[in-house]
């Protein structure tokens, strides 16, 4: 499996885990803000707990470019390297 | 740094009988604060909570430690917060480990998770000497003042 696949699955449980939006909404280019009722507050949140996992910093302009799964998890590529 | 009284007013937008910080006794940077907040037995709420027997309810030491919170949010974002925005408390998730009574210095830190623009993660406790009392992960949002 691609590792970008491995990502996307634990961004998604990551996602889930702070929204309780089940896993087999969050497709990966579903916008989460305007199809699945994520607002900024839990933005804040799923951002929180990205940092914590991956221990990265995500900065502030770039989060309101993320809208989706595929997204994050392109951000975390980026940010892991 | 240390913040007096007067400073704070300049900060949080809550007065008395809701203000629960008196002084802010460190000021890490924009990473950290912490704060105090003297309990002395005076305050209204202890006359029904409970008659007889007074214990600062749960609730009001998160509403300190999110007023500590405000004032790490003006520590990472001045020209936001000098302009007086709504903050407003979105969720906590907290935990009343011991009881608070009159005569108590409540001690209150807190430590940036996140804090953007419009939004922070922070992480408080609330202490006692150097027993923890409380503790919580709060999340809250910040919207201009329309009345502005």
């Amino acid at each position: 499996m691609p590792k970008d696949s491995n990502l996307e699955a634990e961004i998604k449980e990551l996602v889930s885990g702070v929204t309780a939006i089940p896993i087999e909404k969050l497709k990966s280019d579903v916008d989460i803000f305007a199809e699945l009722g994520v607002d900024s507050l839990k933005a804040i949140e799923i951002v929180a707990a990205f940092e914590r996992r991956y221990r990265v910093v995500v900065p502030e302009k770039e989060i309101p470019n993320i809208r989706t799964v595929k997204q994050i998890a392109d951000m975390a590529a980026k940010l892991i390297k | 740094m240390k913040f007096d009284l007067e400073k704070i007013k300049s900060i949080l937008p809550q007065r008395e009988p809701f203000l629960f910080v008196d002084e802010v006794i460190e000021a890490e940077g924009n990473s950290r604060v912490v704060a105090v907040k003297n309990i002395t037995g005076k305050e209204d709420f202890f006359k029904g909570h409970f008659p007889g027997n007074p214990i600062m309810p749960g609730v009001l030491i998160v509403e300190a430690m999110a007023q500590a919170s405000i004032i790490l949010y003006y520590l990472c974002k001045p020209e936001i917060a000098q302009n007086h925005p709504n903050y407003y408390l979105g969720k906590t998730n907290a935990e009343f480990i011991a009881p608070v009574f009159p005569g108590d210095r409540l001690i209150l830190e807190a430590n940036r998770i996140k804090i953007i623009d419009n939004a922070g993660v922070v992480e408080t406790t609330a202490k006692v000497g150097d027993k923890i009392v409380a503790k919580a992960t709060l999340i809250f949002g910040i919207k201009p003042n329309a009345k502005k």
